[in-house]
Order: structure tokens, then C-alpha cells, then sequence
């Protein structure tokens, strides 16, 4: 849940990247600390990583990041990976606990669809289980390792994952080159900005 | 985000009166007050020897991995955590649903007087986190000064 603070004029944002195992969600986290530009060189927080001896995710990547001020409001992001095996499940509910927005990393190759589409199913699992409802939280797409040879079409991927009654932003991504890295990023946070925005209208209205 | 929790500088006060305190009676060296999704709060103390915002991350993830473990040995909750060091001793204490202490002391200062002082100033920075939730936000929150026209400036890649 977002945090306002008005005495430090800050706002505090939690999102998450969520997706198979080895679809690129670190490499996105990568990609964002080694290329993002920030007028604060402290304004870019240390990468964190909690990671196997083989460099696989273990319980989360997290990279605390100061986006530009906007209008003396100071938004602080705070921008996490969940393991993505499927034995971590418990690991991925606890990352998630606090979620204001979600990046969906999927996998473009043909053999992975399945496994994106069952962990967009676990995604939604695992929000019902903190009460949460993935209609209510602002969510893109990412189709990841789109610059492999012989990847799935973009329409079919959409039908696969997008195919509801209110669709989202997607974007296509080379994140390793950091092709579609910082789109995607740009895009949650317009959401849910746009999501804030709307709600403090309707309190006050 | 049933509600955006909001801290005003009244309640920031508060809170870092209540983290003051504790630091002056526990003679600990820092005090952070963190949400249990990994957001700092607030903190006193001597912070700049500390990343406190990365430090606020871990510790929340480890106390919530540390109340899963409660649930597997059948205990409905460990109350805090506390971890050791050479030099510096950490204990994490839960605050409310939504919030918990965080203490770096010297190891070798007692980690009882610390939870002792610490439990004290608990009630009192539930109470002032309980009046912040539970406010009118539309009293003092105008998130309109956020209506940006492009936010796709927020990020900018750097240009090679």
C-alpha cells in the first residue's frame, strides 16, 4: 500500500515484477539501475539481490528509485523481482504483500507459454490469498525476448494473457538490451499515478 | 489500496519523539519506524551509517518470513526478531497489522533493555499510526498537484 508522507513531501510506491522463472524480470531490474538517469545521484538506491549461488533469484531483487520531482512531490519507487520457480510460492506471497502495481513478464519463446499462462493464474492466486483482486490493481504486460529467433506471434500472446474484459498496456522487450524496459516502467507508474489521482478525487468529491 | 495512509509533520513528530526516546533510555544507535511491505516511514539515530531504505526492505521480508516459520511449528506469531552481530544487534518488533520497529544497537549492549524500552514506546506509535489511517484524507491530501500531463518523463533512460 502506498505511503504519502507529508512532512518529507514523499510519496511511496511498491511495485512488482511478476513472471515464469527466467523470463527476465531481474534482467529488467538490471537494465533500470544500470541506465536509469536520475538528476539525484542519490535518487538510485543500491540493487539489492537475494539470490542462489547460480544467480537465480532466491527471494527477491529490490531497487529503491527516485523518479523526477514532480511538483515538489518527491515519488519514491520501489521496484521488486519475485523468484520465479514454482517451489517459492510462499516467497512470491510475501513480495507481494503491500503491491500498489505489477509488471507481468512473460517469456515470448513457443515452449514457455504454458508456463506464463500458469503463473498469471498464480499471480491471481496469490493476490486472492492476501485479498486482493487483479482487476483492482493497476497491471502491464511485458513480452519478453522478443529478439529470439522464432518467438510467439504478439496477437497470440495477447490471446493467451490479455484476453479479459478490461485489457492492459503491453509492451514488447529485448530487456537484456534494455529494448521496452524503461516503456514498461513508464507505463505502471502512469497507471498508477492515474490510479491515485482518482481516488483522492473521489474522497474529496 | 483501500486507502492511502497519509502521515502528516504532527504525526511524523510523534513518531520520532516516540523513536527519540527509546534511543536516549536504550542507548541504541538507530530507530526506524517501517511498513510491513518494505516502505520506511521514519528513522532517528545514526542513520547515515546505515541504507536504511534497502535495510527497511530486508527487514520487513525477514519478519514476514519469520512469521510463515511461526505458522509451520503451529505458533500463531513470533513477536520479533532479533539477530546478533560482532558489532551491531538488530531487533525487529511488530507494531500493529501494518507496521514494525526496527532497532540497531551495539552487541554489546543488552538486547532485554533494548526489547524492554522498545515494547514501551509500542503502544504509543500504534496509537499515532492508528489516528494517521484512520483521518479523512480529503482534509489535507490534494494528490491533484501530481496531475501530470506526460509522465513519461518519470524515467529516462540514459542516452549512450
Amino acid at each position: 500500500m502506498a505511503i504519502i508522507n507529508q512532512a518529507t513531501k514523499e510519496l511511496q510506491i511498491k511495485i512488482v515484477y511478476y513472471g515464469p522463472a527466467l523470463c527476465g524480470k531481474t534482467t529488467n531490474l538490471v537494465q533500470v539501475h544500470a541506465n536509469v538517469q536520475t538528476a539525484n545521484p542519490e535518487g538510485k538506491g543500491k540493487l539489492v539481490s537475494l539470490a542462489t549461488s547460480s544467480d537465480r533469484t532466491l527471494f527477491f531483487d529490490f531497487l529503491p528509485i527516485e523518479a523526477m520531482a514532480i511538483k515538489g512531490f518527491k515519488t519514491k519507487f520501489q521496484l521488486y523481482t519475485v523468484p520465479g520457480q514454482v517451489i517459492y510460492n510462499t516467497t512470491r506471497q510475501l513480495v507481494l504483500r503491500g503491491v500498489d502495481g505489477i509488471v507481468f513478464v512473460a517469456d515470448s519463446q513457443y515452449d514457455k507459454m504454458a508456463e506464463n499462462v500458469e503463473s498469471l493464474a498464480n499471480l491471481e492466486d496469490n493476490l486472492k490469498s492476501l485479498k486482493l483482486n487483479l482487476a483492482d490493481i493497476p497491471y502491464v504486460l511485458q513480452f519478453n525476448k522478443r529478439d529470439i529467433p522464432d518467438v510467439a506471434p504478439i496477437e497470440y500472446m495477447e490471446y493467451l494473457l490479455n484476453n479479459r474484459d478490461i485489457q492492459v498496456p503491453t509492451f514488447s522487450a529485448a530487456a537484456h538490451k534494455c529494448e521496452g524496459v524503461f516503456e514498461t516502467l513508464n507505463m505502471i507508474t502512469r497507471l498508477l499515478l492515474n490510479k491515485f489521482i482518482n481516488e483522492a478525487g473521489r474522497k474529496s468529491a | 489500496m483501500a486507502s492511502l495512509p497519509q502521515l502528516l509533520e504532527e504525526d511524523i513528530k510523534q513518531l520520532d519523539a516516540a523513536l527519540d526516546d527509546l534511543l536516549v533510555k536504550s542507548e541504541a544507535s538507530a530507530g526506524l519506524i517501517i511498513d510491513k511491505g518494505g516502505f520506511l516511514i521514519t528513522q532517528r539515530g545514526d542513520v547515515r551509517s546505515f541504507d536504511t531504505t534497502s535495510l527497511a526492505a530486508l527487514a520487513a521480508a525477514s519478519y514476514a518470513a519469520t512469521q510463515c516459520i511461526a505458522g509451520i511449528v503451529s505458533e500463531t506469531s513470533f513477536n520479533f526478531v532479533y539477530q546478533q552481530g560482532q558489532n551491531f544487534s538488530l531487533l525487529v518488533q511488530n507494531v500493529d497489522d501494518h507496521c514494525l520497529l526496527l532497532v540497531i544497537f551495539k552487541a554489546n549492549a543488552s538486547v532485554g533493555a533494548v526489547k524492554y524500552f522498545a515494547t514501551a514506546i509500542i503502544s504509543l506509535v500504534a496509537e499515532q499510526l492508528r489516528i494517521a489511517r484512520e483521518r479523512d484524507p480529503s482534509a489535507s491530501l490534494d494528490l491533484s498537484i501530481l496531475n501530470i500531463a506526460d509522465p513519461s518523463a518519470l524515467f529516462r533512460k540514459k542516452k549512450s
